[in-house]
């Protein structure tokens, strides 16, 4: 019995072993030095790769030192998951782990980092906490008052919320408090802060005023105070239901806010839930049935927003309400017009702009139908001798620089291990891929791009372009801040007669302008870009050279996807088309040598060098959100789509029950091997009516050889141009492995300033005690490093003057002193108006290097005459 | 005479042939109705688990929900759509809503969805995930489970095996000396496994990985992943050390004490004494008298621990970032991903229908005292 029962014990372990051990391949290369050269070759069958690998030692003769390091500073990525912080901060402690790359919103998380001189961190600010209030009423279905409905109690809220005592109780003062929509990290808010900040000392906590204004409401709407302070409506308390998340610091944000309306006499019923157990009440239900009155709301922003001007429809009107609360939204003529122009662009100066935003800031919080209340701070820890560019709003993993920085200080080579909290969790593909931000980091490794967005302040920067040149028609608010970009301001600009500017799908040719519009048509703004003279060296991963077939190819796919007459239609592309129809008005190859190509558009953005970078159409580099488009490459994928075995998108492979194209990994491998088969045999050209015209029999030969020994050798067909490729991927086991492109042609330094930002620490200085009708002067001290921050890089020093009330009593510019010192002047005139007592005043200052403004306050005294 | 001689022996032949195919019959039987029943145990099963996951059709509305949101937060994202108007924003928005809810099937009554879930979940017909993808990247709920499947088999299946089997020799041994120092030791240490694996788990990282580091954090093998077999399996074996460990800790001293109780009831039976009291050795009397009685009870421990792997340990595997079932089970129940629920539930249900089905017939086989009723 023992023999049997120690036998079935030993097929077990070795059928267990077996079976792990055929989740990964047999061989796989792991590092690559410099002073090895690995050669592998395979035999490849329909689904399978058997692996050899011969590790041949070549003596490499000492790199001079005067030899610039290209591409990437580090040699190797490795890719895991982590779904704790705590956990990842214990492994980046014990040296197990270089960098997270999850945003961080555990203060005791950041305790443990601060106490740590091997760490460090960065922060972002793209969340923000809010309170929804339904404005349904005054009565709901079933006759039970609803207080919020009345605009004046909604507003009354601000003064009910000490967001101050928030940041420290609720985010351990990882944050900051807010009372507008716009985010204190974004260049609007900078843009408008001296018209913000009265705003935010008007709203600041003041209970009695929040108490009095209820009182007086309330009793309008006919309900009563009771002998127990409780108010009641037809004889029945005024119970208010809170829908209050569970998961993070909104539970205390939604505690402290029902102990306030507790406070001044509701009664609470709060509903302490999961997002998943409360978004079908806030989100489904009729907001006329009352089965809510607030919600706690927690936001996001994946990349920083330049030109936030929608924020104001998107919070207080219904004009792009998802769901049945905002789809109840209410506001005043005045709010919905003011935001409604600023939706949609409706202003031709900056001057405008300005005057719109003054006046929706101030509709917004009268109407305050979301109670904003806190922006949150979160981090994303690393080893401290590490560098790597991170993004404002969504931190290292929205960052399009961090490939470009990542690099051990002082040091060249070495491997990064960076984990976030989960890779992996879906299909890469270059049209409609997986586009989680933990994926997204990982692709962005391996792709480059014609422009590429700072970081600190959202502005595009060159990166595979010489030169743009824009053009708009005069009138359009638009500006430009750096010199790689052009612009001039037109009567007219005509789309000439040879611009593609549509598809036909059937034909599989461009329409031209003269076709679809005889008589002629015009846009709002034309695009010039010119793109580098050696741009034709760049190379593929697979060691294809980048060509026009690449560029016409993207074009082509543009349009075609979500046509209904292509073979490869895919619904769900179709939306996005029909956006690009309303304000695309064609494109023009102009030289291909250097390549030069003109986009006429009637979208404008507000900066120019974001009208060519902010738009794939507009800068055209063979690249998606999801992955890098090599026509070779993406073409297997456009044949196993048409052949419907396979599909680019989510909803379409569901559709037809296939698989979601994935070129890393999984079934789709044999699909897209097949595929490139076929193409090898027919030597294929995608769209060929159009694009034999770009591409050669040749160039597609080899192009398809080069891509089969790519897959014989790492196992996928993912390629990108990327200071990156991608050299093992291990699904099950849950890590990913990149490695430094050798063929990236630009030096490793070319975007070293960018590893750190450049915050303002600002100092406000002054005498304690100022006499009125006397001047008196105040300095704001700008500081980087402990240095004077740097003139050029300084955008703007305001100050705000405010009385003991709080009230604003004058503003102004400070003036440069000397280099980071900047003075604000009160004349004897100005010191007049002031009260008698406490006074203070606030610096604003703005920097060009980074969107997020500095604030410092200085009180003083001011004694009479 | 011999005709004569003859019929009793063919009667008899004629009776035993007769039992025989009684006992054939009785076996068919109920073996038919044994598997009818378990049949209508798993339908009752999956239907319930189908219910249950979609919450009565609750789930639909959150999918709705979680639909509404990211394709809003999409929208106001995406910079193409700037230039459009609110009417056209809206017409986008309800347009692309539209489509990812008929993708999840969201545009046809629960019901019909319901009994659609229950034909193919019954067929083994699993379909494909809603949210999920496998590791590698694929949406069939066969992959999900499949990928799954060897890592848990390696680390579960293996640990639980050694340590049933070790449980069972440490426990007849510890029987055998009632009241020693070594049994006192594990009667004390038993309360111990009442803390869960994930408990320990935290404790053994923070002790080996964080402190000592000797040994990983977590994962299944390092990153990158090693060349060779040879290395793979060293790394792999570095990473099961914790968790095995945990998953002992869980468990070893309660079941130690369990077993070695049950084999002490079982030593003092009559039978038992009287084979000490025929001079039988004290190993034939423990194989013979003690462990043979016992067989059906461990033998149904077994199956039903090697059932209970496919359940995985979803909290451990996530403290230990182990990609087994488990986590895969948690992840879907996160994501409310019906299909993958429903596919583990009936694959777990069709398993443990039959095992217990086969070990009414194992209990026959190992216990002569157990037999079909008349």
């Amino acid at each position: 019995m023992k023999a049997r029962l120690n036998s079935v014990l030993a097929v077990l372990i070795i059928v267990s072993l077996l079976l792990a051990a055929c989740q990964q391949e047999v061989v796989k290369t792991v590092t690559v030095k410099e002073t090895q050269v690995v050669k592998e070759t395979q035999i490849v069958t329909d689904v399978q790769v058997v692996k050899e690998t011969q590790v041949v030692q070549v003596q490499v003769t000492p790199t001079p030192a005067a030899v610039v390091r290209r591409g990437a500073w580090v040699d190797t990525m490795v890719f895991t998951s982590i779904d704790q912080s705590a956990n990842a901060v214990a492994q980046l402690q014990a040296d197990a782990l270089d960098l997270y790359a999850y945003l961080v919103e555990d203060p005791d998380v950041k305790k443990t980092v601060d106490a740590d001189a091997n760490l460090d961190y960065r922060f972002s600010y793209g969340s923000w906490d809010s309170m929804l209030l339904n404005p349904s009423g005054p009565t709901f279905k079933d006759g039970r008052l609803n207080p919020f409905q009345n605009q004046k109690i909604r507003e009354a809220m601000n003064w009910m919320i000490d967001r101050d005592y928030l940041v420290q109780e609720t985010v351990g003062g990882m944050g900051m408090a807010k009372y507008v929509i716009l985010n204190t990290a974004f260049p609007d808010y900078a843009r408008y802060a001296d018209l913000i900040r009265p705003l935010e000392a008007k709203y600041a906590y003041n209970l009695e005023k929040a108490r009095s204004v209820v009182k007086t409401e309330m009793e309008a709407m006919g309900a009563t105070l009771s002998a127990d302070g409780k108010w009641t409506f037809n004889g029945k308390p005024v119970v208010l239901i809170g829908l209050i998340r569970s998961e993070d610091e909104r539970q205390e944000i939604g505690n402290y806010f029902s102990d306030q309306l507790e406070a001044i006499g509701f009664t609470v019923d709060r509903q302490v839930r999961t997002r998943t157990e409360l978004a079908p009440i806030w989100q489904q239900s009729d907001p006329t049935e009352g089965q809510w009155h607030f919600y706690t709301g927690g936001n996001y922003y994946p990349v920083m927003r330049r030109n936030d001007a929608s924020a104001f429809a998107e919070t207080y009107t219904s004009l792009t309400a998802s769901t049945t609360a905002e789809e109840a939204f209410n506001p005043s003529p005045e709010l919905l017009q003011v935001a409604q122009d600023l939706l949609n662009n409706n202003y031709s100066s900056m001057e405008e702009r300005r005057e719109l935003f003054a006046k929706a800031l101030v509709l917004g919080l009268e109407n305050s139908q979301y109670i904003q209340v806190l922006s949150t701070y979160s981090f994303f820890p690393r080893k401290a001798n590490l560098e790597v560019a991170s993004d404002l709003s969504s931190g290292v993993g929205g960052s399009a620089l961090w490939p470009y920085t990542i690099r051990w200080k002082g040091q060249e080579g070495g491997v990064v291990r960076s984990a976030n909290s989960g890779i992996l969790t879906g299909p890469w593909n270059p049209i409609a891929g997986q586009n989680w931000i933990q994926e997204l980091m990982l692709i962005r490794g391996t792709m480059d791009d014609a422009a590429l967005t700072d970081p600190y302040t959202g502005l595009n920067l060159p990166q595979r372009i010489e030169k743009a040149d824009v053009q708009v028609v005069k009138g359009l608010p638009i500006d430009k801040t750096l010199d790689w970009v052009s612009l001039e301001f037109v009567d007219k600009i005509d789309v000439p007669a040879d611009t593609w500017v549509d598809w036909d799908a059937k034909k599989q040719e461009f329409i031209t302008a003269a076709q679809k519009w005889p008589d002629g048509m015009t846009a709002r703004s034309k695009i010039t870009v010119t793109y580098p003279a050696d741009l034709w060296n760049i190379k593929w991963h697979d060691g294809s050279s980048l060509s026009m077939g690449d560029f016409v190819t993207y074009m082509v796919q543009t349009f075609d996807l979500g046509n209904p007459d292509s073979p490869a239609y895919d619904e769900s592309q179709a939306s996005t088309l029909e956006a690009l129809m309303q304000h695309f008005k064609g494109v023009r190859i102009v030289s291909t040598n250097p390549l030069v190509i003109e986009t006429y558009e009637d979208q404008v953005d507000l900066d120019a060098e974001n009208q060519v970078g902010n738009y794939f159409t507009n800068r055209w580099w063979p690249i998606t959100n999801t992955g890098p488009v090599a026509w070779h490459s993406f073409n297997i994928g456009l044949m196993a789509e048409i052949n419907k075995e396979a599909a680019f998108s989510a909803s379409k492979s569901t559709e037809l029950g296939v698989e979601w194209l994935h070129y890393i990994d999984g079934p789709s491998l044999a699909i897209l091997k097949k595929n490139l088969d076929k193409a090898i045999e027919e030597n294929n050209i995608p769209y060929a009516p159009t694009l034999s015209k770009f591409i050669t029999a040749d160039e597609a030969k080899t192009r398809y050889a080069n891509l089969r020994n790519w897959f014989t050798t790492k196992g996928h067909f993912w390629i990108g141009t990327g200071l990156f490729y991608l050299e093992q991927v291990n699904s099950v086991e849950g890590s990913v492995v990149m490695q430094r492109n050798p063929d990236f042609p630009d030096p490793a330094d070319k975007w070293s300033g960018f590893g750190d930002a450049m915050f303002i620490t600002l100092d406000t200085t002054g005498p304690a005690k100022v006499t009125a009708g006397q001047e008196a002067k105040f300095d704001a001290v700008l500081t980087y490093n402990n240095a004077p921050y740097p003139a050029d890089k300084v955008d703007s020093v305001f100050f705000l003057v405010y009385d003991a009330a709080g009230s604003l009593v004058m503003n102004g510019f400070a003036n440069a002193v000397s280099e980071g010192q900047y003075q604000a002047v009160l004349s004897a005139e100005d010191t007049k108006k002031l009260a008698a007592g406490a006074n203070r005043i606030e610096f604003i200052a703005t920097s060009k290097a980074v969107a997020m403004p500095v604030f410092s306050s200085y009180e003083f005294v001011v004694a009479a005459q | 005479m011999a005709a004569v001689a003859q019929a009793p022996d063919m009667n008899a032949n004629v009776q035993v042939k007769k039992k025989n195919s009684s006992a054939v019959w009785r076996i068919v039987r109920y073996a038919l109705i044994r598997l009818l029943t378990l049949f209508i145990t798993v339908v009752a099963g999956v239907f319930l688990t189908v219910m249950i996951a979609n919450m009565g059709g609750y789930v639909d509305r959150i999918r709705m929900g979680d639909i509404q949101e990211s394709v809003a937060m999409g929208l106001r994202g995406n910079p193409a759509y700037n230039a459009l108007s609110a009417e056209e924003r809206q017409k986008r928005l309800d347009a692309e809503i539209a489509i990812q809810a008929e993708a999840q099937g969201l545009n046809r009554p629960f019901m019909v969805r319901t009994f659609e879930f229950m034909q193919n979940a019954m067929t083994l017909n699993l379909g494909r995930a809603l949210k999920m993808t496998s590791d590698s990247g694929s949406r069939q709920v066969q992959a999900i489970i499949l990928e799954r499947l060897p890592p848990t088999l390696l680390l579960f299946g293996s640990s639980n095996l050694l340590l049933f089997f070790a449980e069972l020799f440490v426990a007849l041994y510890l029987s055998r000396r009632y009241g020693s120092w070594l049994d006192k030791v594990f009667v004390t240490l038993a309360p111990v496994s009442t803390a869960p694996a994930w408990f320990f788990g935290i404790f053994l990282i923070l002790i080996f990985a964080a402190s000592l580091r000797i040994l990983p954090f977590d994962g299944m093998v390092d990153a990158p992943v090693p060349n060779n077999l040879w290395d793979y399996s060293l790394s792999l074996l570095r990473h099961m050390v914790l968790p095995v460990m945990a998953v002992a800790l869980n468990s070893i001293f309660l079941n130690i004490y369990s077993w070695r109780t049950f084999f002490l009831i079982y030593s003092s039976e009559d039978y038992v004494e009287m084979a000490k009291a025929k001079g039988l050795t004290s190993q034939d009397v423990e194989r013979n008298y003690v462990l043979r009685p016992t067989l059906p009870t461990i033998i149904t421990s077994l199956a039903l621990m090697l059932i209970g792997i496919w359940t995985g340990y979803p909290i451990l595997e996530t403290v230990f970032n182990w990609p087994g079932l488990g986590r895969a089970f948690y992840q879907a129940i996160q994501f409310f991903d019906t299909p993958v629920i429903v596919g583990q539930t009936v694959i777990f249900a069709y398993l443990l229908a039959i095992t217990v089905f086969l070990l009414d017939f194992v209990y026959a086989l190992v216990d002569p005292r157990v037999r079909v009723s008349q």
